[in-house]
């Protein structure tokens, strides 16, 4: 699949030093569509909407910043950390600046560590962006789907 | 020659060729000479080339402007007065700027390429900021994610800041990450030690800087330090001190106890330090903080758990430490001489406190902290 000129302004802004030293392509080698399409499949086999998950790991940070910086547990199974830091990132599809954080997230139940920030959720809705392999920062759709499903109550978020 | 090598030859030459024009025409167009900076209406006066950004020819000349991204726009710290005009305001530049600074033309360092002479205005306190060359004494583990970095500053070198203060480590390019980044961090040492900066580092998951620190950074190893820079200080009245803390925010309060300790600072001053963390594999410091109350009687440590575990086996408070400065305010501490607050830690954790402070009565005008961002 082609990418669209928007795709490859995006990519290129992806790469590490442009907008964060690391970058959100990480060992990934594929183009930016090939990754969201990847992703979008993947995603849709677990029966989880992008929406669905960006609400949900909002809602896990939203919950999370009662800790006031340390670690809290959330619905008895989530130990969450909400860390700021300074300043605001652009997203590299340039729609929007994004408060700089780091939200952990270590689900006792299924074993899985999530790390994501502000962007990162906002790259998840509204661009199906799960971000490259490889990185620390990467939203793998079987990861999301262990910790959005595997038996969470039906009334979050 | 063979006829298939011609088209390839003759495409690298025309390439070659391209690529020398471009670096000629670069030379010649984005060449603004020599150029001087203007700091302070004629406090300092610097000859320098054009062509490079504000921030960076600055740093070039020994002035260090603050900076928590080195240069990439992402945090709006290297803000600087220009009084020259250099343009109007970037769509990069903006988003950082209140219209009160947008009125005042101050721009982000960062941003403003130096391409003529300009008069710029700075904080006099950055003057007194330098570029230390120091080498690791010792790393000890506090907590799991949590480590108190040592550094010996070079025999010639000394520091001279006020507790409160904090310096930008240089993390050099390691791994994938192709250029060297800059993180602020409070120093936990006792201004006194002339010769020594001491970091608390916590791990940050991802984190570029503190993976370096946590999983690179070595007994020995030679880092670059800037500072010091911060306005974070104990103000020096006789009212009551509340601080509250949490993680590696206890580095600045840990320079100012440990300072007023040492010279006996404002011997009226009561000091209230509310320290939180999960359990009890978070909490660190819990002897020296016990040892300084033994040789500070006016200091009172309140460490709290919000969520103690079995095995921690906890004799002490309980709870968020909000809902716990809260109580202490209402049932334990004396108001005679008022409050003042002093915060370090993340935005959330300082707007929680600030709301129990000022509903405390404490006005905002004498809540101070160190905010991470």
């Amino acid at each position: 699949m082609k990418n669209t000129q928007t795709e490859l302004d995006a990519y290129n802004r992806m790469k590490p030093g442009i907008i964060t030293a690391a970058g959100f392509l990480g060992d990934d080698l594929r183009t930016l569509r090939d990754i969201i399409e990847a992703d979008e499949e993947a995603m849709a086999q677990y029966n989880i909407t992008f929406e669905y998950a960006a609400d949900f790991l909002e809602f896990l940070k939203a919950s999370g910043q009662a800790g006031l910086g340390e670690p809290i547990t959330v619905e008895s199974r989530y130990i969450v950390t909400v860390g700021d830091a300074r300043g605001k990132l652009p997203c590299p599809w340039q729609d929007g600046l994004y408060h700089k954080n780091s939200i952990t997230v270590s689900d006792t139940k299924s074993r899985v560590i999530l790390i994501y920030s502000d962007l990162s959720i906002h790259m998840l809705k509204a661009h199906h962006f799960c971000q490259g392999k490889g990185l620390a920062f990467r939203l793998d759709p079987q990861d999301l789907a262990k910790l959005i499903k595997n038996d969470r109550p039906q009334s979050t978020p | 020659m063979s006829a298939f090598l011609v088209g390839p030859l003759v495409s690298a030459g025309l390439t070659a060729l391209l690529a020398l024009v471009i670096v000629v025409t670069d030379k010649i167009v984005n060449n603004y000479g020599d150029v001087s900076i203007d700091i302070n209406s004629g406090k300092k006066k610097l000859p320098v080339k054009g062509g490079a950004p504000l921030l960076l020819t600055l740093a070039g000349q020994g002035i260090f402007v603050p900076s928590a991204c080195g240069g990439r726009g992402s945090c709006g710290a290297c803000k600087v007065k220009v009084l020259s005009d250099v343009g109007p305001h970037l769509p990069t530049e903006l988003p950082y700027l209140s219209p009160e600074e947008i009125a005042a033309n101050v721009r982000l360092s960062c941003q403003v390429k130096v391409k003529k002479n300009l008069e710029i205005e700075l904080p006099e306190s950055l003057f007194n900021v330098k570029k230390y060359k120091a080498r690791v004494a010792s790393i000890k583990k506090l907590t799991y994610d949590i480590k108190e970095v040592l550094f010996e500053l070079p025999p010639d070198e000394t520091i001279q800041f006020t507790a409160g203060q904090y310096v930008q480590l240089v993390v050099p390019p390691y791994d994938k990450i192709k250029d060297s980044v800059q993180r602020a961090y409070s120093m936990s040492s006792v201004p006194g030690d002339h010769r020594h900066i001491e970091l608390l580092i916590r791990l940050v998951p991802g984190g570029i800087a503190t993976t370096w620190v946590h999983t690179k950074l070595q007994v020995g190893n030679t880092v670059e330090l800037i500072g010091p820079f911060g306005e974070f200080h104990v103000h020096e009245t006789p009212k009551t001190m509340l601080c509250v803390a949490g993680g590696s925010g206890m580095a600045p309060f840990k320079s100012m106890l440990y300072d007023i300790a040492e010279r006996n600072l404002y011997p009226e001053k009561e000091i209230w330090y509310f320290f939180g963390a999960r359990s009890k594999k978070d909490m660190f410091y819990l002897d020296e903080m016990a040892e300084l109350q033994k040789r500070l009687p006016r200091f009172h440590f309140i460490p709290a758990l919000s969520e103690p575990q079995p095995d921690d086996e906890w004799q002490g408070e309980t709870g968020i430490i909000t809902d716990v400065l809260d109580r202490y305010i209402k049932t334990t501490i004396s108001n005679a001489k008022g409050f003042e607050g002093y915060l370090c830690g993340s935005p959330g954790m300082i707007n929680a406190c600030i709301k129990v402070m000022t509903a405390n009565g404490i006005p905002e005008s004498e809540i101070y902290f160190d905010k991470f961002a």
